[in-house]
C-alpha cells in the first residue's frame, strides 16, 4: 500500500481524476429535479458553533483532497478537476437535496447544511456513495467535537484529520475488480405507482422514528436481516397499492414489482476507496403469478437477498456495468453524443426496470463519548425519479432506527400504508415533524 | 456566544451578522444581503454568471463583425457606405440582446426599453440612407402599432381561462387590423391618398380562418391547450 503524507503534492502532480463507473451516469442524467444528492445529519444534544464547524470543515476537507473537486468536461468524459476548495458551510432550506452548479468553475460539490443541532452534509452521487460520505462525515464530527472542547480518548476506526492519505482511497474500485463475464439476464418492465407528481420544487421528505430493539426482536424471531424485513413490507404495501388500483383501471401490463437495494461494495471486495463503489440488488414479486401473503414475500425476499448479493452473482453485475466503457467504440464517442445515449438508455430502460429504490445504511457506530454527544442520524436519499416517486432511506444508531421517504409525488399512500404494518406489527413509528 | 434566531446556530462573540442566513443579531429588522447563504442561491449565482458570459461571447462577436464590416467596405468603397446599415443592424440586435440578459424577467424594464430601442435604431438608419425621410410618417406609428398589438395579443393569452385555439382566432383578427393599418400608413405616404387593397384582400382570406380556429376550439376541441398542442 502506497501512502502520501503530502497531499497537496500529490494532487499538484494529478491536477485531475477520472469519474468512477456509476458516476459515469449521473452527468448525463442530473436535472434540477433529479439532483442525485444525498444527505446525512447528525442531531446533536446542543445548538451547532459556528466557529468550530467552521474549522472542523477546513480541517477535514484537507483530509479528504480527493472531495474539493469539481466536475469539468473533456472531449470524451467527465473528470473531476481538483480545486483545492473546501465545502460551503450553508443554511438549511425547506427542500433538502437542492441541486450542485456543476457548471461553475472551482464549485465544490458536497456541502455542509446546519441549523440549530443539526449538522448534515450533502453529498453529489459524482463524488461517493453513502459509505464515502459517512466516512467523511464520521471525521468532520470528531474534529468538530474536539474543537469544541469535547475530549475523545479513542476514535476508532474513524479517519483523523493527521492521518496519511492513501492512493486506495481514491481507486475506480468498478474497474479494479471488473473481470469479463457473462451479463445476467434482462430484467422487464416493473409496474410502478399511479400517483400525480407534486408541482416544483417536487421533493418532501417523511421522516419516522422506530426502536430498533423492537425490530430485532421481531426479526430474529422470522429469522431475516432489518433490510430484509422492510424490504418485504414495501414490496407489501406496494402489492396493496397494486390491487387498490388495477381495480380501477385493469388494463394494466407491467405486473412486476422490483425494488432496487444498494449494497456496499467494500464488504465484498478488498476496497478501501472513498469513491462509488455500490451495486444494486433487485428483489421482486412477480403479480402475474397471484397475490402473495406477507409471510410469503418474506420468505421469498430472504431467499433472493441471499442468492443474488453473492459475490459471483454481484461479479456479474459488475460486470456488466464496467463493460461498456470499456469498448473502444464507446470511448471514443464525443461526450455530448455519450450523454444523449446515457440519458436515452435511463430514461427509456433503466429508469422503467424498478418500482422503488431502498437504501440502508446500516448501524452507525461511534466511539462512546461521541455518541454521547448526539441524539440521532438521518439519512435521505436522492429525488427519485418521476416513474419511481418514491424511495426510501434507512440508518440506525444507538437503538433507533430512522426511516425517511424521498417524495416527489402528490401521494402518501405508501408511507402510510408501510407505517401501519409496522405498527401492525408491534413496531412503533413515530412520525417527526418536518424541520 | 450568541444564538441566531432564524438557524439556531450558536455565534462567536463579536459577531453582529449570522455568517449563514446574512440577519443581523442586534438590530433584527436589518437583513444584511449575504450571498451564498442557502444552496439555491448557487444556482441563482451560476445562471447569473452564465448570462454574463453569454453577453461577453456576444460582445466579441458583434464587434469583430463590426469591424469585418467597416474595413470591408472601406477597402472596396473607400468610404462608409452599405457597412454603416449592416453595422447599426448587428449592434441594435446586440443591445437587445443585453437588455434581456441584464433586465432578465423584469417586463417593465424590457418593454418601454424595446420599444425605446427599436425607435432609436430606426431613426439612425433613416438619417443614413439618403432620400426621402420616412421614420416619422412610417417608421414610429408603425413601431408603435406593432408594439400595441402585440401588448393587446399578450394581454389576451394572459387574461383567457381556455389557453388554446381561441387565443390564435383572436391574433390572426387583431393581424389583420394591424394589416389594415399598416396600408393606411404607407398609402398616405407613398401616394398621399388612401386607396384600401391588399390589406382588405388578407383580412377577408384570413378570417374564414379565424372562424374555423374558434369552431375547432369551442366546438370540437374544448379548451385544448396551445403549450400542449405546439409543445416540441
Amino acid at each position: 500500500m502506497s501512502s502520501i503524507t503530502n497531499n497537496t503534492e500529490f494532487f499538484k502532480d494529478k491536477g485531475w481524476l477520472k469519474l468512477d463507473n456509476a458516476a459515469k451516469l449521473f452527468p448525463a442524467i442530473i436535472s434540477k429535479d433529479l439532483t442525485s444528492v444525498f444527505r446525512i445529519t447528525a442531531i446533536l444534544k446542543e445548538p451547532v458553533k459556528y466557529s468550530a464547524i467552521r474549522e472542523a470543515v477546513d480541517i477535514t476537507a484537507k483530509r479528504f483532497p480527493y472531495f474539493s473537486v469539481s466536475l469539468g468536461s473533456g472531449l470524451f468524459w467527465h473528470f473531476l478537476e481538483f480545486n483545492n476548495q473546501p465545502p460551503r458551510i450553508q443554511a438549511e432550506e425547506a427542500v433538502p437535496c437542492t441541486s450542485f452548479a456543476l457548471k461553475r468553475k472551482n464549485e465544490p460539490l458536497y456541502r455542509v447544511i446546519i441549523k440549530d443541532s443539526r449538522i448534515s452534509v450533502e453529498f453529489i452521487h459524482i463524488l461517493t456513495d453513502g459509505a464515502g460520505a459517512l466516512e467523511y462525515f464520521k471525521s468532520l464530527l470528531y474534529s468538530y467535537f474536539t474543537i469544541s472542547g469535547k475530549r475523545i480518548s479513542s476514535p476508532g476506526g474513524i479517519i483523523l484529520p493527521g492521518m496519511p492519505i492513501s492512493k486506495d482511497e481514491i481507486d475506480d474500485s468498478y474497474s479494479k475488480f471488473f473481470r469479463k463475464l457473462p451479463a445476467p439476464s434482462k430484467l422487464i418492465k416493473a409496474w410502478h405507482l399511479p400517483f400525480r407528481l407534486n408541482n416544483r420544487p417536487r421533493m418532501s421528505v417523511i421522516r419516522g422514528e422506530a426502536n430498533i430493539d423492537e425490530i430485532l426482536s421481531l426479526t430474529h424471531r422470522l429469522n431475516v436481516s432489518v433490510t430484509e424485513y422492510f424490504v418485504a413490507v414495501y414490496l407489501f404495501s406496494l402489492q396493496e397499492i397494486y390491487i387498490a388500483t388495477t381495480i380501477k383501471n385493469k388494463k394494466r401490463k407491467r405486473k412486476v414489482v422490483r425494488v432496487e437495494v444498494p449494497v456496499n461494495m467494500r464488504n465484498k471486495f478488498p476496497s478501501r476507496t472513498m469513491r462509488n463503489f455500490s451495486l444494486f440488488v433487485s428483489l421482486e414479486i412477480d403479480l402475474r403469478l397471484g397475490t402473495y401473503t406477507f409471510e410469503e414475500i418474506l420468505q421469498s425476499v430472504h431467499h433472493q437477498l441471499q442468492i443474488s448479493s453473492d459475490i459471483k452473482q454481484i461479479s456479474r453485475f459488475l460486470s456488466s456495468n464496467v463493460r461498456y466503457e470499456k469498448l473502444f467504440i464507446i470511448k471514443v464517442l464525443p461526450l455530448f453524443i455519450k450523454k444523449m445515449f446515457i440519458a436515452a438508455i435511463y430514461r427509456g430502460l433503466a429508469s422503467k426496470r424498478f418500482t422503488g429504490i431502498i437504501t440502508n445504511l446500516g448501524l452507525i457506530t461511534l466511539p462512546g463519548e461521541m455518541s454521547e454527544l448526539i441524539n440521532s442520524f438521518e439519512f435521505i436519499a436522492p429525488p427519485p425519479n418521476p416513474k419511481i416517486k418514491v424511495t426510501s432511506a434507512l440508518v440506525s444508531f444507538k437503538g433507533k432506527l430512522m426511516i425517511s421517504f424521498s417524495n416527489i409525488s402528490k401521494s402518501r399512500e405508501l408511507e402510510r400504508r408501510i407505517f401501519r404494518h409496522l405498527s401492525g406489527a408491534g413496531i412503533h413509528v413515530r412520525i417527526l415533524k418536518n424541520v | 456566544m450568541a444564538l441566531c434566531e432564524n438557524c439556531g446556530v450558536d455565534l462567536d462573540e463579536g459577531l453582529i451578522i449570522c455568517p449563514l442566513c446574512g440577519k443581523h443579531l442586534v438590530n433584527n429588522n436589518e437583513e444584511e444581503q449575504v450571498s451564498f447563504n442557502y444552496p439555491s442561491d448557487i444556482i441563482r449565482l451560476q445562471k447569473k454568471e452564465n448570462r454574463k458570459y453569454l453577453w461577453e461571447l456576444s460582445g466579441i462577436i458583434t464587434f469583430s463583425g463590426i469591424a469585418v464590416c467597416t474595413i470591408v467596405d472601406l477597402l472596396i468603397n473607400k468610404r462608409l457606405n452599405w457597412s454603416l446599415l449592416s453595422d447599426v443592424s448587428v449592434l441594435t440586435a446586440w443591445v437587445i440582446l443585453t437588455l434581456f440578459l441584464f433586465a432578465y424577467k423584469r417586463t417593465l424594464l424590457i418593454v418601454p426599453g424595446l420599444l425605446f430601442i427599436i425607435l432609436a435604431s430606426l431613426f439612425i438608419i433613416d438619417l443614413i440612407i439618403p432620400g426621402k425621410k420616412w421614420f416619422f410618417p412610417v417608421g414610429f406609428p408603425l413601431t408603435i402599432a406593432a408594439f400595441f398589438v402585440t401588448g393587446i395579443v399578450i394581454v389576451l393569452y394572459r387574461a383567457a381561462n381556455l389557453k388554446g385555439f381561441n387565443v390564435l382566432a383572436a391574433a390572426i383578427i387583431i393581424l389583420s387590423g394591424f394589416c389594415i393599418l399598416t396600408e393606411l400608413i404607407l398609402d398616405k405616404y407613398l401616394n398621399g391618398v388612401v386607396h384600401l387593397r391588399w390589406s382588405l384582400i388578407v383580412a377577408i382570406s384570413i378570417l374564414p380562418v379565424a372562424l374555423i380556429l374558434f369552431f375547432y376550439h369551442y366546438r370540437l376541441k374544448k379548451g385544448k391547450r396551445l403549450d400542449s398542442f405546439f409543445h416540441i
